[in-house]
């Protein structure tokens, strides 16, 4: 295979830097030093050794595409397989199957209407902060139930033998999901459907991520759900306090998003922190401000872009073959700060690369030494036209402002390489992820 | 003299020829790893957005790589599978589809 020259992950390190460099000095002093110290200060990426030794156990195998996980204290273990539904792992190892999709018949229930296709399917799942009293479990499902199809949060209570749902609630309807293919790379139905969901353990609400569907018009639209991350009370309605632009749907925390598939939250300042795939340059963590904007706004005929394949200017210049990645962030940013100077800073950009930036957690306890109140990132990986392919769990320190980062490195994982499409830190301190490959991993510091 | 030396390069050839149309399984293997696993699993049973392999035969994997390394469209993925063909010999894509065709179901 022939290689071009800026495939190398240094050069590739640079585009990012002095995207960001070039930016943020002609329009914020400030924020051109943060970045600047932040291009001094990185560091290579490379197999962190300060860190324990690491031990694995297989959980589960045999999965068919393992989304996501949530645990209660015990050790209880929900678990959704993206085309098959919700199931729930005991601590003495038995598995139940709960809610089944369309064409399952091994579930204690089958909801036909909660459909698979293409990225879209059953994503992610949370437990109520007050599962002991109220039992209640949510999951991020596409469902046909309405026309056209859309995506939505389920909630629903667990019996007390964990082999039953009821009650199910569908208390968000309305997020939107991409109902035809289009001419895009990844361009089937379904596509960039975001789909993770989490409890703040600071202000208690659930945070729902979701994606842009291949359809430009989402991302900054006031009303339409895709390219957010949303704000709800356990009822589905607005959370008290959130803060987008006046004319905005409520439920809006953040908008101007791409596909957000990993949250997590700060351990001391609660902040909220997103991973953001990029468009085949420049992932994206982003540590989120109430009401703000990530600038990402893929519409044709704007902002130097004409018309654009299905008008969606996503993976413009040039959706189809290998260009230079700055190239490409020039002409298409994930973070348009010309358009929108205002636009919340990320706080990296995976040196200029997209590789699958799809899952986040903190990494906290003594038992991990010093990459304890690490911010982990789980990659799925994915090469296009020589730039590497990238299959790994980072390890990062970030800015308490959420504005930069101090440090990335690799985790060294005994399993090697794979798509870590779910990582999540256990209620005993092991840290937990779910492959595509099929299996849900335990990983523990000796 | 000659002759001797004209025999040896001929036996080479043959031999280097039968070993082509026997396809190299090993090759293959090495080749998926790779070039292939990451997408479409290490047992070819495809993940994600990524289809599953394995119960494809040789002639299948063979005719799709062509496709590919030919520039045609097959599929919403042909933008990455194009790239990735472009430079495959006929030996790599009859020892890939060897090994492929050869993974369990």
């Amino acid at each position: 295979m022939s290689q071009k020259p800026w495939s190398q992950q240094p050069s590739s390190q640079q585009v990012w830097s002095q995207k960001t460099w070039s930016q943020k000095t002609s329009l914020r002093p400030l924020a051109a030093f943060i970045a600047s110290a932040a291009i001094i200060g990185f560091p290579a990426i490379a197999t962190a050794n300060n860190g324990p030794e690491l031990n694995q156990t297989e959980v589960l195998s045999g999965l068919e595409n393992p989304w996501d996980m949530a645990f209660l204290p015990d050790g209880t273990m929900f678990f959704t397989e993206r085309c098959r539904g919700l199931s729930v792992r005991l601590p003495d190892g038995e598995v139940e199957h709960l809610l089944g999709m369309e064409g399952t018949d091994d579930y204690a229930t089958t909801a036909d209407d909660l459909v698979c296709e293409g990225q879209a399917g059953m994503n992610g799942v949370a437990v109520d902060p007050d599962f002991d009293e109220n039992r209640t479990v949510y999951v991020y499902s596409a469902s046909n139930m309405s026309e056209p199809r859309t995506n939505r949060v389920l909630r629903m209570t667990v019996n007390s033998d964990f082999n039953e749902v009821a009650d199910r609630t569908d208390i968000v309807d309305d997020i939107p999901y991409k109902p035809a293919a289009t001419d895009h790379p990844f361009g089937d139905a379904g596509a960039h459907n975001g789909g993770r969901i989490r409890f703040s353990p600071d202000d208690g609400y659930l945070y729902v991520t979701t994606g842009d569907n291949h359809n430009s018009e989402l991302p900054q639209s006031p009303e339409l759900l895709g390219g957010k991350v949303l704000r709800i009370d356990r009822d589905g309605e607005a959370a008290e306090g959130n803060e987008p632009p006046e004319g905005f749907d409520p439920r809006i925390y953040t908008y101007g998003h791409r596909n957000v598939q990993g949250i997590t939250f700060h351990p001391s300042t609660g902040q909220p922190i997103v991973t953001e795939h990029g468009p085949w340059h420049s992932d994206e963590i982003n540590a989120l401000v109430n009401g703000g904007n990530s600038g990402w706004d893929p519409r044709p005929n704007m902002a130097g872009r004409e018309d654009c394949p299905d008008d969606y200017c996503g993976y413009e210049p040039n959706q189809t073959e290998g260009m230079d990645p700055e190239e490409r962030a020039a002409y298409m940013p994930v973070t348009d700060f010309e358009t929108y100077p205002d636009a919340m800073q990320p706080a990296w950009g995976n040196d200029g690369l997209s590789q699958g930036m799809v899952a986040t957690e903190f990494l906290t306890g003594e038992q991990w030494g010093d990459w304890d109140g690490r911010l982990l990132v789980g990659f799925m990986g994915i090469g296009f036209g020589g730039t590497p392919v990238g299959q790994r769990i980072n390890l990062i320190d970030i800015a308490e402002d959420g504005l930069s980062v101090n440090d990335v490195s690799e985790m060294s994982l005994p399993m090697g390489s794979a798509r870590f499409r779910s990582i999540v830190l256990g209620p005993d301190g092991d840290l937990y992820t779910a492959v595509d490959e099929g299996s849900i991993y335990r990983i523990s510091p000796e | 003299m000659k002759i001797s030396l004209l025999l040896v390069i001929a036996t080479t050839l043959t031999m280097g020829a039968a070993t082509v149309q026997a396809a190299d399984k090993g090759a293959g293997e090495t080749l998926y790893a790779d070039a292939c696993a990451q997408c479409h699993g290490p047992s070819a049973k495809g993940m994600a957005s990524f289809p599953s392999l394995a119960e494809r035969d040789a002639d299948y994997i063979t005719s799709r790589l062509e496709t590919y390394r030919a520039g045609e469209k097959v599929g919403s993925n042909s933008f990455l599978m194009i790239p990735n063909a472009t430079d495959l010999s006929d030996d790599d894509i009859a020892n890939l589809a060897a090994f492929i065709a050869d993974i369990d179901d």
